[in-house]
């Protein structure tokens, strides 16, 4: 058993890793849509898909820390916020704004992978620097990307509910919304795992939003259906949540979870010593972000693909996220510290 | 309503009169939006530019068209809950076809045709086994929302580059044609089916003993919406250069919103396209007009909520100091 989950945990890592090289470009002398032309203080706009979740909310708290920061050094003049409310449509609007105004760099969580493609060309071509994180679109006309590995994600979950359930029994799989290329991808890296392990059996899906009560309405729902479930399949931390509550208040057993570093996940995680797994999605990528628009713009080389480490949250350092969950808001998630040098570390990698 | 002005040959008196009247409602509207352009203007003077009104009447435009599909509906006393997945359909089918198998022409066709027949069954559904549109069409919502998935699981294929060029480029294509769907909407009510729309919408059964034919006025008025929902996914996949199988899901909400604010009514045969066309221009400007005077996120929510109670209560308030 043990042999079969390395081997599909190597196979799930080449793959992560030629997807990876497969999205870096040759690095060119300098970083792409920077034409040199602009000076400092720099104008920023932060093109949001919609800030109504924790989520967001915290991401736009690191960025405004972050450009805080900046403006102190006298790098950056303003923030410009645009919120799309979730419709992509209006965030290609919003670009549009953004390059009206000159403004020198666009950071950008994108509500769609392919919606934004020709309006980022344009401001490519304006040499306004495009920094994409978290949501990424598939055009190269951008300066970074900057995420996380949605493939891994994927993998690393279903490897831990397959190793938890001894590579046998019934699970269902917890999915954000359908058509959504994160939760596409989470899923996607998810496949070759439970491929090689055909005794996991999966007994339903869900899509719902990436929050705690549609998860919940919907994993009640299968709890009613599904008298012996063995493992939950999570693939995001507001979900895993919502299915720990449905489970919670059904008064069934706990079961083997996956998911994210959602406070209030990893607190129920603790309270009902659940076997469980999780990473994170760092809502200082957005910090980082504004951080690399300013590096590039100054002339800096840097990569076209930031690749960030997803790190791995068990029994062993659950406590020491707990331990720090108070700063962070109930519904919100627990990252891990950052500071320059980790930001320069991570901009330096290959 | 103004029957006897559309039907008439040469200019008749009463044309602009009743024209006139029919703006009543919606002047209030008119003057907010003449107000955010000369905003707009003042703080991005490039809107004058080719390029700059280009480029804001491509934002405008799919908003515009799926509003005119609600707003068709509406007028026909029905509803609409499937506009957003149908705008999704017509992008998804044709960013995978006009590459590919089918071509330009053959995309263009398909894109057609599903909104047509998809329209059309809606409405024989609704006017045949007599069930409320808003039920018809949510579940038509679900079928058709799955559909986009099923040809396009997640973002991609591709538009030829030249119709997004073309469509969405550096001219006012966009707008020329929405010129033109505008004229066709004229043209269309002056012809017995169109004129049966408004007649249906507002009394079917007075209508029918008048000896119009309701029930092919309200099916061809849900395979005309079709249409227009495809078609606006068509520009959306051009000005995007790729489909995306979930583009269109606030469209539904939106051109709701856009009608109503235009003056037209949910009980049938009240309000006109102009104010429908009004309604998604003001929604359309406010994201731009907002954005350039610096409002946060927050404010904008705060902002678009009172500007639009604004709008649909000036002339209300305006009526009771009469």
């Amino acid at each position: 058993m043990r042999k079969f989950s390395s081997l599909t945990s190597l196979s799930a890592l080449s793959l992560g890793l030629l997807v990876g090289f497969g999205s870096v470009p040759q690095a060119d002398a300098a970083a792409k849509c920077i034409d040199g032309n602009r000076k400092p203080p720099y104008t920023l706009g932060w093109a949001n898909i919609y800030s109504v979740p924790t989520w967001m909310k915290q991401t736009q708290g690191t960025i405004e820390d972050e450009v805080a920061k900046l403006k102190k050094d006298g790098l950056v003049k303003k923030l410009v916020v645009t919120d799309a409310q979730g419709d992509a449509n209006i965030q290609i609007q919003q670009i549009q704004s953004m390059i009206d105004s000159n403004v020198d760099a666009i950071l950008l969580d994108s509500g769609s992978s392919t919606a934004p493609t020709r309006v980022l060309a344009e401001a490519c071509k304006k040499g306004i620097a495009i920094i994409n994180f978290d949501s990424l679109v598939d055009t190269d006309n951008v300066t970074a990307k900057i995420n996380t590995d949605s493939l891994e994600w994927g993998a690393g979950a279903a490897n831990f509910i397959v190793k938890a359930l001894g590579g046998k029994g019934n699970i269902i799989v917890l999915n954000g919304p359908a058509g959504i290329s994160v939760s596409d991808d989470r899923r996607k890296g998810a496949v070759p795992v439970l491929k090689a392990n055909p005794d996991i059996k999966i007994l339903a899906e869900t899509n719902t939003p990436y929050n705690v009560a549609p998860a919940q309405e919907a994993v009640t729902s299968l709890l009613f259906a599904h008298p012996q479930i063995d493992g939950v399949l999570s693939l995001g931390g507001a979900l895993s949540a919502g299915a720990v509550l449905a489970f919670e208040k059904q008064g069934r057993d706990m079961v083997p979870i996956s998911g994210e570093n959602a406070r209030q996940f990893l607190e129920l995680w603790q309270k009902y010593h659940l076997k469980a797994w999780a990473t994170m999605q760092p809502n200082w990528l957005g910090a980082l972000s504004a951080y690399a628009a300013v590096e590039a713009l100054q002339g800096k080389d840097i990569p076209a693909f930031v690749k960030i480490p997803l790190p791995v949250i068990d029994d062993s350092n659950v406590a020491s996220y707990v331990a720090r969950a108070k700063d962070f808001p109930a519904d919100g998630y627990v990252f891990s510290p950052y500071d320059q040098a980790l930001f320069d570390k991570l901009l330096a990698q290959k | 309503m103004s029957l006897a002005a559309n039907s008439s040959q040469g200019v008749n008196p009463l044309y602009w009169p009743v024209q006139m009247r029919r703006n009543i409602g919606v002047r209030g509207l008119f003057l907010v939006i003449l107000a955010f352009i000369i905003a707009y203007g003042i703080l991005f003077p490039g809107l004058f530019s080719v390029f700059g009104f280009a480029k804001f009447t491509q934002s405008w435009f799919p908003l515009a068209l799926v509003t005119m599909a609600q707003a068709i509906l509406m007028l026909a006393g029905g509803i609409s809950l499937a506009i957003g997945p149908l705008v999704s359909l017509g992008a998804v089918i044709a960013a995978t076809t006009m590459t590919q198998s089918l071509g330009i022409a053959g995309g263009t066709a398909a894109v057609t045709l599903a909104g047509l027949v998809i329209g059309a069954a809606t409405g024989l559904i609704v006017v045949k086994l007599r069930l409320p549109s808003i039920v018809v069409t949510l579940a038509g919502s679900f079928i058709i929302a799955g559909a986009a998935l099923l040809i396009l699981p997640r973002p991609g294929g591709t538009m030829p580059p030249w119709v997004s060029n073309l469509l969405a480029g550096g001219t006012p294509a966009a707008f020329g044609l929405l010129v033109l769907v505008v004229l066709a909407w004229k043209l269309y009510l002056a012809t017995p089916l169109g004129l049966s729309l408004y007649a249906a919408g507002e009394n079917p059964v007075g209508t029918y003993r008048s000896g119009a034919s309701v029930d092919t006025a309200l099916i061809a008025a849900y395979a005309i919406s079709g249409l227009l929902c495809t078609g606006a996914g068509l520009f959306v996949a051009a000005q995007t250069g790729s489909g995306d199988p979930v583009i269109g899901q606030s469209f539904t909400l939106n051109s709701i919103a856009a009608a109503v604010l235009g003056g037209v009514g949910f009980l049938g045969g009240q309000g006109t396209m102009r104010g429908a066309l009004a309604g998604s221009l003001l929604l359309s400007l406010m994201i731009s007009v907002m954005f350039f005077l610096g409002f946060t996120p927050v404010a904008q929510y705060i902002a678009q909520g009172l500007i639009i109670v604004g709008a649909v209560a000036l002339p209300q308030i305006r009526g009771m100091r009469k």
